[in-house]
């Protein structure tokens, strides 16, 4: 029977947006990526097994502030450098990071020093993780209707088929 | 009789066929052939007239000229010069075969070095997509949550109409199509959310 579709008030999808543009996005990518690593993990893991983003709201909330103190502390720190650095990758076409690498290493030093972060490694961020949650792991989320039965194991004795194979021209 | 000097004269001006003087008229290759012959005879009979003829020859030789230089030409190279130089065919083939093997090294290094930053790249996307899948889902949520409501708006007067009814049979989510999330909006948005990424064409 075909059903309203549950959709969260405007109340419940309101949450304090990063609002950055993308060159200062990548800009602080891996070390994003290394510092909000649990509440990103856990959101991204909620998503996949779920697969159903009303259901994932909150883990998404936690995303948003997790990143929203990760730029308020480079913010509270590093502005200068990391400024120099985005606006380094602003400048080329395809924001590549190979070309600003004076800038990068630069905000590295200044980030390890005040604040102890360090770069991840190449390859670091696509190591599969184990997340640790709290929430169940949900059965059937396709919401599938059952499975057949599998067929009965075979009772009587098995002969050999009369006039061989019949499988197009071979009669073994 | 022609005086020796002159013959000697005709002898060389032989060889400048394009000299020739006004007083004598003579045919310069008989004169020249003449010449020669003459000379053999004359060198073998007298050397004395010597002077005399030089006295005759004078008035020719005060024209300037352009005659080799005395003493003549030094010698001339005239034998062919292909000299044996250079690499042999197996070593040029072999530096050929080097460079090659070189070029193919520099670019395998310089290959694994763009994978190293091809990868550096897609793990910035791999740490970023969290946050971005995020917006996103709550993008889409807002989208459809002010539709619903325009809905419920529009479709208030007609019978037997459930306001954000399914068209599925299932209960799961379904993502929904652009088309469906854009509906109320000018075609402008639909178009840029579809198309505004595209490189080319």
């Amino acid at each position: 029977m075909p059903d309203v579709v549950e959709v969260p008030t405007l109340k419940e999808l309101n949450v304090e947006e990063v609002n950055v543009s993308s060159a200062v996005l990548k800009a602080s990518a891996h070390h994003y990526g290394s510092q909000c690593d649990k509440a990103n993990k856990e959101f991204m893991l909620c998503r996949w097994e779920e697969k159903d983003p009303r259901k994932c709201l909150k883990e998404g909330m936690k995303v948003n502030e997790c990143a929203l103190n990760f730029f308020r502390q480079i913010k509270g720190n590093c502005a200068e450098t990391f400024t120099e650095y985005w606006t380094c990758l602003d400048y080329s076409n395809l924001a590549e990071l190979r070309h600003c690498r004076k800038q990068q290493k630069a905000f590295d030093n200044c980030v390890l020093e005040k604040l102890g972060w360090e770069r991840p490694e190449l390859g670091d961020l696509s190591k599969v993780t184990k997340v640790a949650t709290s929430r169940p792991l949900p059965e059937n989320p396709y919401l599938s209707r059952p499975r057949p039965e599998p067929n009965t194991p075979i009772q009587a004795e098995l002969q050999p088929s009369k006039h061989g194979s019949r499988l197009f021209f071979w009669n073994w | 009789m022609i005086p020796k000097r002159s013959v000697e004269v005709f002898a060389v001006l032989s060889f400048f066929p394009r000299l020739h003087f006004e007083n004598k008229g003579a045919d310069l290759a008989t004169a020249g052939g003449a010449g020669e012959q003459c000379r053999s005879a004359l060198s073998a009979a007298e050397e004395d007239t010597s002077g005399a003829a030089l006295d005759g020859a004078m008035a020719a030789s005060k024209v300037k000229q352009d005659m080799p230089p005395t003493g003549g030409y030094g010698p001339v190279d005239y034998r062919r010069n292909l000299p044996r130089r250079g690499l042999s065919g197996y070593s040029m083939f072999g530096v050929g075969v080097g460079l090659l093997v070189f070029g193919y090294w520099r670019l395998f290094r310089w290959n694994r070095e763009r994978r190293r930053l091809h990868i550096e790249e897609l793990e910035a996307r791999v740490a970023l997509l969290p946050l971005l899948q995020a917006e996103h889902d709550r993008r889409t949520l807002r989208m459809l949550r002010e539709n619903l409501e325009e809905e419920a708006v529009i479709m208030r007067d007609v019978p037997d109409w459930k306001v954000g009814e399914s068209v599925f049979h299932t209960d799961r989510w379904v993502s929904p199509l652009t088309e469906e999330l854009f509906n109320l909006r000018p075609r402008e948005e639909m178009l840029r959310k579809k198309f505004g990424f595209l490189w080319y064409v």
